[in-house]
This record gives structure tokens, sequence and C-alpha cells, in this order.
């Protein structure tokens, strides 16, 4: 095919999308940027001036606001969830690499956990943290656990925990199926060879599975951590940022800035510094991803 | 060898319970659906409805503010609509990315793969604020079918981008030497080739927009265009007690998504590896 004839096609195949993209996407993560160094709200968002303030949306956010608060909430909160999804993940991955009847079925199984609505999930665990009828706290009690009934939503540590455990329930597949697909990579006879050489499985666990699973090991705790920090329905459902700000996170501030508040350019302040982070994160990632390409894997 | 004998029925054994315990939260969501108000504050708790109780669902239709239908109605409208503005774009693109050579495509895939792993709440402010210039928000599926679309047509580029690589370029050289044209071969031969493909990347594209809540909470300024998650978050918000009935709301909202998992549960798997881990 003549190199202009490719040419052409390309562009004509890949334009539309990227176009929508460009529209929908590239143009608001810019107007994010403008919006930021602005005053924009719901009086002056259509017509009138919008004055130009500089740095101090984000200086008032830092000071009189409570963005550090969320970012400090949103990243023990990702990396809270990111360990506990992981080692249960891998356990998960472990066990259904295992050859009995029934174990890719029920490996698959496990999947539908990703695929719920977020927000039925969360509607799903405030129900069972729910202080009165809850079964979670229904099961404490009757198993006379120290401190039980606990008020899991509305007492900050509490709620902190009970969000961790409902996005780890979401993330677990995720982190199953990846891990599950390195594991396929490692040769049998790897381990075969290091029980001949009289490795037990705590040691083949420790040198051979971990070492050889570093890559995938990687990549998804950088997805996973892409995937986690923009948590919104689960907050926003189970404890709506509470009790006194002890869960707000980065993407429930931005909303109640913009959407209850309607001070636009505040929201968009905020939501620049989630980009600044997920960007640095999202930028190690390719870098990443890069070098395995690279080096042919 | 005892050990084998054992673990014929003790592995599989242990992973049912393993599933079992593990999916239970769905297993109480459904059945909290069909109790009565008093057996759901009850306790001990009972681990299956004394009586199938369908109130909560019947309620929804006459009394209630908000009607379980009307909702599974917007729900599917919105991810309906998105589902094709990204299936239609997607699939040319993804053809356009993996077979022709031109410059800037690197860049492309690339940008395709960034947005991909942007959140929702990055954009909310600004796209409110341009659809709201366009006149797309208020009583309209429009602003929250365009959102959906933009979380559909990254995964969907970049997973039919890898389908399409992989099969064999002599399709395309065959279908030349035959005297047909690029959109004859893309349409005609590259298209039905490539349908598993493209039905994975059709039912990510649904279930992104299926699960949405903020798009369709914050563009949709009237009540009974909302998605059910909306009537969900809303039901939770002001009626925090009557738990059946958002159950009941849960129960109806999960019924596409299991239908779906059932059915097409290995594309799911693939898609997953294929569209997340190159992601």
């Amino acid at each position: 095919m003549a190199r202009s004839t490719q040419r052409l096609a390309g562009y004509l195949f890949v334009l539309p999308a990227l176009i929508y993209m460009l529209f929908f996407v590239g143009y608001p993560i810019f107007d994010n940027f403008r919006l930021s160094l602005y005053d924009v709200n719901v009086m002056n968002v259509s017509q009138g001036t919008q004055p130009f303030v500089g740095m101090d949306n984000y200086k008032e956010l830092f000071g009189e606001g409570i963005l550090g608060t969320a970012l400090i909430n949103t990243l023990i909160y990702t990396v809270a969830c990111i360990v506990l999804q992981f080692v249960i993940g891998l356990a998960f991955a472990m066990f259904f690499a295992k050859p009995f009847r029934m174990a890719q079925r029920l490996r698959g199984i496990v999947m539908i956990s990703w695929l719920l609505p977020a927000t039925i999930t969360a509607m799903m665990f405030k129900f069972m943290f729910s202080t009165n009828g809850g079964i979670i706290n229904e099961l404490l009690t009757k198993f006379h656990i120290p401190g039980s009934p606990v008020e899991w939503l509305v007492t900050p540590v509490p709620a902190m925990f009970a969000l961790v455990l409902a996005n780890t329930w979401i993330g677990i597949p995720f982190n199953m199926i990846l891990l599950t697909t390195g594991l396929t990579t490692i040769p049998k006879d790897i381990y075969e060879s290091a029980s001949i050489d009289g490795a037990g499985a705590f040691q083949r666990f420790f040198r051979i599975t971990l070492p050889l699973l570093k890559p995938a090991i990687l990549s998804l705790l950088v997805l996973g951590f892409i995937y986690t920090f923009k948590v919104f329905e689960l907050v926003l459902i189970m404890t709506h940022g509470g009790p006194v700000n002890a869960t707000q996170m980065m993407s429930t501030y931005a909303y109640k800035l913009s959407f209850d508040e309607f001070n636009f350019s505040l929201g968009a302040a905020t939501s620049n510094v989630m980009f600044l982070v997920l960007f640095v994160v999202g930028f190690l990632y390719l870098r990443l991803v890069h070098k395995e390409e690279v080096s042919g894997s | 060898m005892k050990m084998r004998v054992r673990s014929s029925w003790l592995l599989p054994f242990a992973g049912v319970i393993v599933v079992a315990l593990f999916l239970f939260p769905v297993y109480w969501l459904v059945v909290t659906s069909f109790k009565t108000e008093g057996e759901i504050f009850r306790s001990p708790p009972t681990w299956f409805p004394e009586t199938l109780y369908f109130k909560a669902y019947s309620e929804q239709l006459s009394s209630s503010s908000y009607d379980i239908f009307e909702g599974f109605r917007n729900s599917a409208i919105i991810a309906f609509g998105a589902l094709a503005i990204s299936t239609l774009l997607a699939i040319p693109a993804s053809y356009g990315l993996a077979r022709f050579k031109f410059p800037g495509r690197h860049a492309i895939l690339l940008l395709f793969l960034v947005t991909q792993m942007l959140p929702a709440s990055l954009i909310l402010t600004p796209l409110f604020i341009q659809l709201k210039n366009l006149g797309l928000i208020g009583p309209s599926y429009w602003g929250t079918i365009l959102a959906n679309a933009t979380a559909g047509i990254p995964f969907s580029v970049v997973t039919l981008r890898t389908y399409f690589a992989s099969l064999p370029k002599e399709l395309e050289e065959s279908a030349k030497i035959d005297g047909c044209g690029i959109p004859t071969t893309f349409l005609r031969i590259m298209i039905p080739i490539a349908i598993p493909g493209v039905v994975v990347a059709m039912v990510f594209s649904f279930l992104f927009a299926w699960g949405d809540l903020v798009y369709g909470m914050t563009f949709i300024g009237k009540e009974d265009m909302r998605p059910l998650t909306a009537g969900i978050y809303n039901f939770l918000g002001f009626q925090s007690t009557s738990w059946n009935n958002t159950m009941a709301f849960g129960t109806v909202s999960i019924i596409p998504v299991i239908l779906i998992f059932v059915f097409i549960q290995r594309y799911i798997v693939s898609g997953l590896t294929n569209g997340a881990v190159k992601g």
C-alpha cells in the first residue's frame, strides 16, 4: 500500500475517536487549569467577569480548606487498600492456580465483585456495617468480641477501616487475575528442581514465586494505586466524607466544593492536585511498561 | 499418593467455601430485599427470609417518589447510548492504530492509554461547564451519555487494537487481490472476524456506563430521568432506614451485570487481562 494511502486511511480511521476524546476529556483537563486560576462560581459561570486570582485558590484550599487532610486520607486509604488487596489477591491466585476440579470456574465467579456497580457495593457494605441490624456487629457481639458493637461508619478510624474493607472486596479479583497471569509464566520445573534441592514451601514462595512475579507485581501496584486513588462512590455513599471529614477524599472534596457549594474554581483546583498525584504515578508506570517492552517481555 | 486421593475433594470443597464466603455480601443484598422491615432488624438475623416478601419491589411502582422500572429504563438508555457511541468510534480507531503506519500513531495510542486511567472526578467540573454551555445539562440524557462514552472509548480502543494486531495480515492482502478497497475490507472482513474482541469492548463500555453514578446525578437535572444508581443514592440519603427498599433497587441493578457475567464470563477475563495489563 502506498505510504500516502496508509497515512490518509490511518487518520480517517483514528480521527473521529481522537477528536471526541480531545473535546470531552482533553479540553476539560486544560480548562481545569484555567478554572483553578480564576474565581468562577455559580454566579459568573455563564456570564459576567471571572476575576483572575492566581494561586489564591490553592492557598485557600491548603489553608482554611481541608485539601491537606483529604490528600492524606486518600493516601492512607489507597495504601491500605493496595496492601490488603494484594495479599488476599495473591492468596486467591495461588489457591486457584492449583489443578483441581472447578478451579477455573470458581476463579471466574470471584470476578463478580469487580463487575458490580460501585454504588451497589457501597450500599451493601453500608448495610452490613450499620450499627443497628448490621450483620458485622451481629457477628461481633455473638462471639463476644470486646468493644462490640462498633459504631462503624460514624467513628473516624472504624469508618476508614470499613471503606478499606469494602474497596478491598472490589479489588481482590483484579489483583487475583493479574497475578494468575503472572503465575502461569513461571516454569513448573523451577519448583521441581527446588524441591529436589530440599527447598520447603516457605522458601519456594519467597525465593521463587515472589521474585519471578516482580514485573506483574510492579504494574499491579501502580495500576492499583491509580484505580484506588480515585475512589468516589464508596465514600459518598458509605460515609459521605464523615464523620467531620475523617474520610473526606480528594474526589469527594472536589465534588463537594463544585456541586454542593458551587465554587467551581475550588473544585477544579482540588482536581488539579489529584491530577498531579496521578500524573506522577502514571508517568512512573509508563516508564515501567516501556522498559519491559524494550527488554522484550 | 494418599495426598492426591484426599485432595480430589478437599480442594474443590475448600474452593466452594471460599467463594461462597467471599460473595456473601451479594447474597445478603438479595435476601434482604425480600425481608420485612421487622425481620431485617431482628437479632439474631435470619439467614433466609421467613416468607418471600415482595412489597419492597411493588412499593416502588405505586407509592414512592422514585419508580424502580423508570430508573432501570433510564440506566438502560444511558448505558446503551454510551455503548453505541464508544463502539462506533472505537472500532475504526483501533483498526487504524493496529494496521496503518502514520506519523503520530504512537503518541495517539499513548493518549488513549492515559485517558483510560483518568477518573471522572478529575474532569467533572470543567465538563459540567462545557456541557452546560452546549445546553446538555438539565432534563436530558445526552450529557451523561456523552460523558460515559469517554470511559468506554479508550478501553475499547486499547483492547481492540491488540485484537486487530493479532489477526494475520494475509486476510487484508488476499482481500486486496480480490479487489476489495480499504472500507470494504474493514467492514466485510475484519469486523466480522474481530467479533469476540468487539463483544468484550461492548460489554465493558456498557458496564462502565451502567455503574455510573457521578455523571448521572450531576448532569441530569430531572429526578425521574436519573439512573438507578442515583435513585439509590437519594434513597440512602433521605430514607436511610428502609433497607429492603434500597436492597430491592440494588437487586434490580445487578441483574444485567449477573446476566452478562453468566453468558460471557470467559471473554471478561480475557478482556480484563488484555485491557488492564498492557493497559
